[in-house]
C-alpha cells in the first residue's frame, strides 16, 4: 500500500504539492491527472525519491520511504518515462537486465526473465533480444520500457506520461497490453497522464489534481457521473454528459425526434402514399382529431391491404412500440434493442404523440453522452 | 635513393619511434588527466564555465613558446617533451570529454536514476559509454596534432622528426625537410585511421549512427 501523509513539495516560493493526502492499495491502478503544472509529475517522482519531498511522509507498505537508501528504493519501484529513455548503448536484453543486474541476479536468472518478459509483449527472444534501442519502432521501444519496469518483479511502478510520445495506433495497443499485464501480474501502477481518454481506460481509481492539490479521487465511473467541482467538470469536458448528475435520467422527451410525419385518420391511402415519397420515408404516424395516437401506416401495409382512396383507419398498424416523454432514454434503448421495431413513438401525458426515437437518434443520444457535442 | 637510405636510414628509423613514442605516451597520458578533469568539471558546470576559458586561451600559447619555457626549467631531458606535449594534447580530449558528458541527455540520466544507479552507476554505464564516440573524435584529434607538435622537440635537441625537419631547414636542404615531413604526414594519417578503427570496434551498434 502506498500512502501520502501531507506531502509538500516547494519550488522556492512556489508551492508545488500542497499539503496531499491519499493512499492506493495494492494492485491498484491509480492514475493521476490533472492540467499542466498541477503537480501530478512531481507528485510521482517524489515516491522513488527523484524528488525529495519538503514535508509531510510517504510510506510504502508502512515504512517511510525516507528511512530507505534512495537507490535501493528505486531497484524496488519500476520506472517508466515518457521519452522512454533506453540506454542507446545497451540490446534490447542488456536493458531489460539493468535492475536485475545492479541486485546482482546471475547471467542464467537474467537470460531467464528476459525471455519470460519478452514473451509478455509477444516479441520474439531471437529476434530481439539482441537488437539496440534504435533498430526498435517506438511501440517496440517503449514495450521495452515497460518491461525494463517489470523485470525486477517490483511490486509498485510508476508511470510518467508513458505513451505520451507513440501515434494514437500504438498507443490503444500498449494501453490494452499495460492494463492487462497490471491485472496479471497484480502490480500496484501509479500512472501520471494529461489525457482523459487514457485515464478512464486504464485506472481503478482517478487521482484528479489541479494547483498541486488533491481535487478528487474517484473511479472514473464515479468522476464522470459526479466531479467534484467545476475544474474537474471542465477538464473533463466532453467526457461528462449534460445530465451530469445521472446520466440514466435522460428522459425520452430530450433525445426524440419532434419532426413526426403525422397524417389524421381521415386520410386516404393515395395522400399518405403521396406525402411518404415527398419525405422520402415509408411510414406515418396517425392520429385523431384532438391529435391523439393511434397508430401507424406504412408503405407495406397500404400495398398489402390498402385499396386506393380507401381511409387509412383500417389499414393501422399498432403494433410499433410506444414510450411517454418522461421514460427513460435507457429503457427506451432496451425496448428498441429487444424488439424488432425501427423506431419508437413518444407519447405525451394526453396520448398525443410528440416524436419518434429512431435508432439513429438513440445512437445520437449515445454518442453525446459519451463524447459531448451536439445533441440530437 | 640507396645512398640516401645509407646515409639516413639508422637514423630516420630511429627519429620515427622517438616521435612514435612521444605521441603515443603524451596522448595516453593526456587522455588519462583529461579523462579524470573532464569528468570532474561536468560534476560541476559552474567551475568549468570559469576554467574552460581559462584554458583555452591557454591552449592559444604556441608550443614552441611553451616548449621553450618548460626547456629551461627541466632542462633537455625527455621529461620536457612529454610534458609540454601531454599538456597540449589534453585540451581537446578535456574539451570533448566535458562536451560529450554534458550532452548525455537528460532522460537518460534520469531513466538511470529511477533504475536505481548510484552516480559511479550512471557515470560508468551510461555517461561515459554515450560520451566515447565524442570522447573519441577528441583523442583523435590530440593524437593527429601531437605527431606535429612533436616535431618542435627536435628544437631542443630532443630528436625525433623534427630533426629532420630542422636540419633541412637551416641547411637550405628541402631533401631532408622531406624526409621528416612525410614521415610525420603518414603517421598522422596512420594514427587517425587506426583510432577510428578502434572506436569502431568498441562502440555498440546502438551508438554507431552517431558521427562526430
Amino acid at each position: 500500500m502506498i500512502e501520502y501523509r501531507n506531502v509538500c513539495k516547494n519550488y522556492g516560493d512556489r508551492k508545488i504539492v500542497k499539503d496531499l493526502s491519499f493512499t492506493v492499495e495494492d494492485g491498484q491502478f491509480a492514475v493521476l491527472i490533472g492540467p499542466s503544472g498541477c503537480g501530478k509529475t512531481t507528485t510521482l517522482k517524489m515516491l522513488n525519491r527523484l524528488i525529495q519531498s519538503d514535508g509531510g511522509e510517504i510510506l510504502l507498505d508502512g515504512k517511510n520511504i525516507n528511512d530507505i537508501n534512495a537507490e535501493e528504493l528505486r531497484t524496488h519501484i519500476g520506472y517508466v518515462i515518457q521519452q522512454i529513455g533506453l540506454f542507446p548503448n545497451m540490446t534490447v536484453e542488456q536493458n531489460i537486465t539493468v535492475v536485475p543486474r545492479l541486485l546482482k541476479w546471475d547471467k542464467e536468472r537474467c537470460n531467464k526473465r528476459v525471455r519470460e518478459l519478452l514473451a509478455l509483449v509477444d516479441m520474439d527472444y531471437d529476434t530481439y533480444a539482441k537488437k539496440y534501442p534504435n533498430e526498435l519502432s517506438g511501440g517496440q521501444q517503449q514495450r521495452v520500457g515497460v518491461l525494463r519496469a517489470l523485470a525486477a518483479e517490483p511490486p509498485v511502478i510508476l508511470m510518467d506520461e508513458p505513451f505520451g510520445a507513440l501515434d494514437p495506433i500504438t498507443r490503444d495497443a500498449l494501453q490494452d497490453e499495460v492494463k492487462n499485464l497490471q491485472k496479471r501480474l497484480h502490480k500496484t501502477i501509479i500512472f501520471v497522464t494529461h489525457d482523459m481518454n487514457e485515464a478512464i481506460k486504464m485506472a481503478d481509481v482517478i487521482l484528479f489534481m489541479s494547483d498541486g492539490e488533491l481535487l478528487q479521487k474517484a473511479s472514473p465511473e464515479e468522476m464522470l457521473r459526479a466531479p467534484a467541482n467545476d475544474t474537474v467538470r471542465e477538464f473533463m469536458g466532453k467526457h461528462v454528459s449534460q445530465g451530469v448528475a445521472g446520466q440514466d435520467n435522460i428522459p425520452c422527451g430530450e433525445i426524440m425526434r419532434k419532426n413526426v410525419a403525422k397524417v389524421s385518420d381521415t386520410w386516404r391511402t393515395l395522400e399518405c402514399v403521396q406525402l411518404m415519397s415527398s419525405r422520402e420515408i415509408d411510414s406515418l404516424v396517425v392520429v385523431d382529431d384532438s391529435d391523439r395516437y393511434l397508430g401507424v401506416v406504412t408503405i407495406e401495409g397500404i400495398k398489402a391491404r390498402g385499396k386506393a382512396g380507401a381511409s387509412v383507419r383500417n389499414i393501422l398498424e399498432t403494433t410499433v412500440p410506444t414510450v411517454r416523454t418522461d421514460t427513460l432514454a435507457k429503457e427506451a434503448f432496451a425496448t428498441l434493442d429487444s424488439t424488432k421495431a425501427r423506431y419508437l413513438v413518444v407519447l405525451d401525458k394526453d396520448d398525443r404523440a410528440v416524436g419518434i426515437i429512431t435508432r439513429t437518434s438513440m445512437s445520437k443520444a449515445l454518442a453525446y453522452m459519451v463524447w459531448g457535442g451536439d445533441a440530437v | 635513393m640507396t645512398h640516401l637510405i645509407e646515409l639516413y636510414g639508422a637514423m630516420l628509423v630511429k627519429a620515427i619511434f622517438v616521435h612514435l613514442a612521444y605521441v603515443l605516451v603524451s596522448v595516453a597520458a593526456a587522455t588519462v588527466v583529461a579523462l579524470l578533469l573532464g569528468v570532474l568539471l561536468s560534476r560541476a558546470p559552474r567551475i568549468a564555465g570559469l576554467v574552460m576559458p581559462v584554458i583555452s586561451i591557454f591552449q592559444t600559447i604556441p608550443g614552441i613558446v611553451f616548449i621553450g619555457i618548460l626547456y629551461l626549467y627541466l632542462g633537455m631531458v625527455p621529461v620536457t617533451a612529454f610534458t609540454a606535449l601531454a599538456i597540449y594534447a589534453i585540451f581537446p580530449i578535456l574539451k570533448n570529454t566535458y562536451a560529450g558528458l554534458l550532452g548525455v541527455e537528460e532522460k537518460y540520466k534520469e531513466a538511470a536514476r529511477g533504475c536505481g544507479m548510484n552516480a559511479r552507476q550512471i557515470l560508468f554505464k551510461v555517461e561515459l559509454p554515450l560520451a566515447m564516440p565524442t570522447i573519441f573524435a577528441g583523442i583523435r584529434m590530440s593524437t593527429v596534432y601531437t605527431v606535429s607538435w612533436a616535431v618542435l622537440t627536435a628544437m631542443i635537441g630532443l630528436g625525433g622528426l623534427g630533426e629532420f625537419v630542422y636540419r633541412g631547414v637551416s641547411t637550405n636542404n628541402s631533401t631532408l625537410t622531406v624526409i621528416g615531413a612525410v614521415p610525420a604526414a603518414l603517421m598522422a594519417i596512420g594514427l587517425g585511421a587506426l583510432i577510428d578503427l578502434i572506436q569502431k570496434k568498441v562502440t555498440p551498434r546502438g551508438l554507431q549512427e552517431v558521427k562526430n
